[in-house]
């Protein structure tokens, strides 16, 4: 009935990965220094030098011309890309600070060799949006000796002094693809001198003579077209520098970096589980494996009660267990591993602890949300056989299956249903890239409750109360909220699009308690491939109603497609129970593709909560250990004009397990998005818990990823 | 009938002994700052000089006194072992065995993996071995013959993703050696077995028994733990 599983274990990084280089061995003594902008490079100019894979730095450079606080990362080996907040001031005839957000890449065409080829990235530098800092670039860099490096090239743009002009009153945020390598060029170059391990010195030659920043009589115009500077680095995690551009402006910066593949912890401190109990032999137990056993109506409860109490030693919950004389499914909701795959080790070994000799078959299926998502097979000798071998071995013989939605001789465990959880936490939000403040924050504490009354079936809520913060209500634009209040109208005046974002401050700065969230959710799953989810109540804070969807993702499958509708209403402002006028109905056509080596997308067509149509595209770096970078933007038929400044929706979303962080397992993660202004454009309902990262964390390919723990 | 049951019954008190020694289930639960605190409680105690004040009152015991102690309180197979790196000295007890492979934990469930002396893994050491297929070395060491053969260890990165470190090894006899531990006496002589790979060198020495024993060994772990000694109190 199910076909096993082979050909995605051939082609899974994770278990045929075959160097030692993340075991810490050897590494280059003269590592990427990041210039100004957050990016490799000496002072203002790039140099062709790619960070190490799965590298997240975080910089802020600071001198009389700006503020620059950049996050870069590098998805793959060849690839940099940076996001970037600037605050240049007097540069903006509406306020007194610009305030920028900027987009780069940088693609390393060739690798240095050891003879005379030079290593060799393309640039773009704020490519996208209001193009202050708009320029392209070659860049050629070659380490000379093992403390010299050189490198040069030619630029376009910012750097061959050829301000673009920009149009504040211009939307922005569009490709300005008819700009990229236009106009003057002009060459560039720097020296990076080791005076030490940790100390280095820069200097570079740059065409950009600051000309939109001395547009403010106050700023200096760079004396020269020489920049000298020095970077210090504390291991390979922080570095400082201070710098001078033409000799009479001075800048200073530092910067964090943080790497996917270097872990304080990489094994894990949890503590070792309990190891495999050979079954004795058939003459010391003939009963036992007999199967005889299984005809005493008390043997399963027996059996059932032990382990489920052993697994909730692991953080585990035994949901059910069907059991037979040589087979046994126990279905499993793992609380405390962020791989699976350790979850199912450990579960695998108690069972051997646990279970007559008789029984030879161990099915162990993951559950979430109280529906099961995929099922290992294991033989009980194997097991017995590969304890503590290479992980591999172990993966060639486990099959994993769809889970079968409705298993004959299912028993649930005694008091799994139902259940009340809650907890009480304090919290904190943040608010970034206000225009007219860098960020705002919002502390207080929180509780949630969740009443899972029987299997896929939620009640869940959430209320907070504000403690401190400097999140205040606002109306959208320059608006008071009481003159927003009085307008009595969802709809903007002058674009008659309905405000569904563009007015979430609104929502912020309640000093009564809140309900960010209140729901009864059901999960099902009708067919073997088949997920299902409808969530209704108070969705998020800012719609209620109802949310429903389907996911087509067999367990093996690189591809998933899923659909959604919503029929949502928006709440009050502040009444938690109450809502507005504006109601919509909006849904999408979903497909995720996963294309291997870490990276995986998803597209989704349809209605927006404004009442607009389009697509979002969305594309994630996932690393092994569940480090995920990714960047989407959403483009509708909401002309940018209506959409207003960004033209269209895009952002940067970061998601780190904290066991990355800390070693003791733990299922949490840390991270959010970073996107543009809240606009109203192609802006979907944030409903949690969707289905396709619901079911993907059991499905082969992440279980593959974290195969190399199922025998820690 | 009853037979049966108490078969079910004994299979589920092994299992919930197992249980007993876990941690405490709350998961997800405690904040993130409890977790943090947890982990930085020894760099604090270390700093503040509580940690000097809690261990003064008890005199470290020397490994004879601790292998005493441990004999007369668990009837299970134990080993000394050193940890070089931390410094530390503990007694582990043998919790599992399967074939030839033994698992042996200490009280806080850190455990060693051992194949006939040889190790083969560790867990809950943060750093830890996966596992070491030393098929090859095992067979000169235990047999006492100079040689020259092959081990793959194997580490979990950064990433979650295990790889494997090959290493090429020589084999080398030294003198022999009479001496006794925990009031068991040993006729063994010195194996020394050197490994390179990696752009590392290590050295794993063991003292052989005739009958292939290796009741003492100095085993290197991997390139973050370093070397652990293994002395058998009880074999």
């Amino acid at each position: 009935m199910h076909r096993r599983f082979r050909p995605l274990l051939l082609t899974s990084t994770a278990l045929l990965t075959a160097s030692v280089s993340a075991l810490g061995v050897a590494s280059p003594t003269q590592g990427q220094t990041l210039n100004s902008y957050g990016m490799p490079g000496a002072i203002d100019t790039p140099t062709a030098v790619a960070p190490p894979e799965g590298e997240l730095s975080a910089t802020v450079s600071y001198s009389d011309y700006a503020t620059r606080t950049t996050i870069s990362f590098q998805p793959v080996p060849r690839l940099t890309g940076a996001l970037r907040y600037s605050k240049i001031d007097g540069l903006d005839p509406n306020r007194d600070t610009l305030s920028d957000r900027s987009f780069d890449v940088q693609f390393q065409l060739l690798n240095e060799t050891q003879g005379w080829q030079p290593s060799v990235a393309i640039g773009l530098r704020d490519f996208m949006g209001t193009g202050v800092y708009s320029g392209e670039y070659l860049v050629a860099t070659k380490t000379v000796t093992p403390r010299l490096r050189v490198s040069g090239g030619l630029g376009w743009g910012r750097l061959a002094g050829q301000w673009r002009r920009t149009d504040y009153n211009d939307e922005g945020g569009d490709f300005n693809v008819g700009d990229w390598f236009s106009g003057d060029v002009k060459p560039f170059a720097s020296v990076e001198w080791q005076a030490s391990d940790s100390l280095s010195v820069l200097a570079e030659y740059s065409y950009d003579d600051y000309d939109p920043e001395v547009d403010d009589p106050s700023k200096e115009r760079p004396d020269g077209k020489f920049n000298l500077g020095v970077n210090y680095r504390i291991g390979d995690t922080y570095q400082i520098g201070a710098y001078t551009i033409g000799g009479n402006v001075f800048g200073i910066k530092g910067s964090v970096a943080l790497n996917a593949r270097k872990s304080a912890y990489p094994s894990g401190l949890e503590p070792a589980p309990a190891p495999v109990r050979p079954r004795p032999a058939p003459n010391a137990d003939p009963d036992g494996w007999s199967g005889a056993w299984s005809a005493d109506p008390t043997a399963q409860p027996a059996i059932q009660t032990a382990l489920g109490d052993a697994l909730s030693g692991e953080g585990q919950v035994l949901e059910s267990m069907a059991l037979s004389a040589n087979r046994a499914e126990v279905r499993i909701r793992n609380n405390r591993y962020s791989q699976q795959a350790e979850a199912i080790g450990r579960t695998a070994r108690l069972m051997t602890r646990a279970l007559p000799p008789s029984v030879e078959t161990f099915v162990i299926t993951s559950m979430e949300k109280g529906v099961p998502t995929s099922s290992v097979v294991l033989r009980r000798s194997d097991i017995e056989r590969l304890e503590n071998t290479a992980s591999a071995h172990i993966a060639q013989q486990a099959q994993i299956i769809d889970a079968d939605p409705r298993v004959a001789g299912l028993v649930y465990s005694p008091g799994i249903y139902p259940k009340f959880t809650w907890n009480l936490r304090p919290y904190a939000s943040l608010g970034l890239w206000d225009p007219d403040e860098p960020w705002r924050y919002e502390a207080g504490l929180q509780a949630s409750a969740t009443y899972e009354i029987r299997p896929g079936l939620i009640l869940s809520g959430t209320v907070r109360q504000r403690a401190f913060g400097s999140l205040d209500q606002k109306g959208p634009g320059d608006l008071t909220p009481d003159e927003y209040e009085a307008l009595g109208t969802d709809i903007d005046p002058d674009t008659g699009i309905p405000r569904v974002r563009s007015d979430s401050r609104m929502y912020t700065g309640n000093t009564s308690p809140t309900v960010p969230e209140l729901t009864l959710a059901w999960y099902a799953k009708p067919t073997e491939t088949t997920y299902t989810r409808v969530t209704a109540g108070l969705l998020e804070r800012a719609f209620g109603g109802v949310s429903a969807e389907v996911l087509w993702k067999p367990v093996n499958s690189r591809l998933a497609l899923g659909a959604e509708i919503n029929r949502v209403r928006k709440r009050d402002f502040r009444d938690a129970f109450s809502f507005r006028d504006y109601e919509v109905t909006s849904g999408h056509l979903s497909a995720y593709y996963d294309f291997g080596n870490g990276i995986w997308g998803q597209v989704d067509v349809g209605k927006y909560l404004a009442g607009d149509k389009g697509a979002t595209l969305a594309l994630n770096r996932e690393f092994e250990n569940g480090w995920r970078v990714g960047a989407w933007a959403t483009k509708t038929d909401m002309s940018a004009e209506d959409f207003g400044e960004g033209s269209f929706d895009k952002g940067v979303s970061i998601s780190i397990p904290v066991t990355w962080a800390i070693g003791t397992p733990t299922k949490r993660r840390v991270g959010g998005q970073i996107r543009s202004i809240a606009r109203d454009g192609g802006v979907r309902l944030r409903v949690k818990d969707r289905l396709y990262e619901t079911v993907r964390e059991s499905h082969t390919s992440n279980l593959y990823d974290g195969w190399g723990k199922f025998w820690r | 009938m009853t037979r049966l049951k108490r078969n079910a019954a004994a299979f589920g008190a092994a299992a919930l002994m197992l249980a007993a020694c876990g941690s405490a289930g709350q998961e997800d639960q405690g904040s993130l700052y409890g977790q943090l605190r947890q982990i930085a409680a020894p760099a604090v105690a270390r700093a503040t000089g509580q940690a000097d004040q809690a261990a003064a009152p008890e005199a470290p015991l020397s490994a004879e006194e601790m292998a005493a102690r441990a004999l007369a309180a668990n009837p299970a197979p134990l080993i000394l072992v050193g940890l070089e790196s931390s410094g530390s000295m503990q007694v582990m007890a043998m919790v599992g065995q399967n074939g030839n492979m033994r698992t042996y934990m200490t009280p806080n469930e850190q455990a060693l993996i051992i194949r006939s002396g040889m190790l083969t893994g560790t867990k809950g050491l943060g750093h830890d071995l996966s596992v070491a297929e030393v098929e090859g070395t095992a067979a000169l060491i235990r047999a006492r013959r100079a040689g020259q053969a092959t081990r793959t260890n194997r580490y979990i990165g950064g990433d979650g993703v295990e790889r494997p470190l090959p290493m090429n090894c020589t084999v080398a006899l030294g003198e022999g050696k009479n001496f006794s531990f925990a009031g068991s006496g040993w006729n063994a002589t010195q194996v020394v077995e050197t490994c390179q790979g990696g752009g590392m060198e290590v050295q794993n020495s063991y003292l052989v028994t005739a009958s292939g024993q290796i009741p003492v060994s100095r085993q290197w772990i991997g390139p973050d733990l370093g070397y652990v000694t293994i002395q058998t109190i009880r074999p």
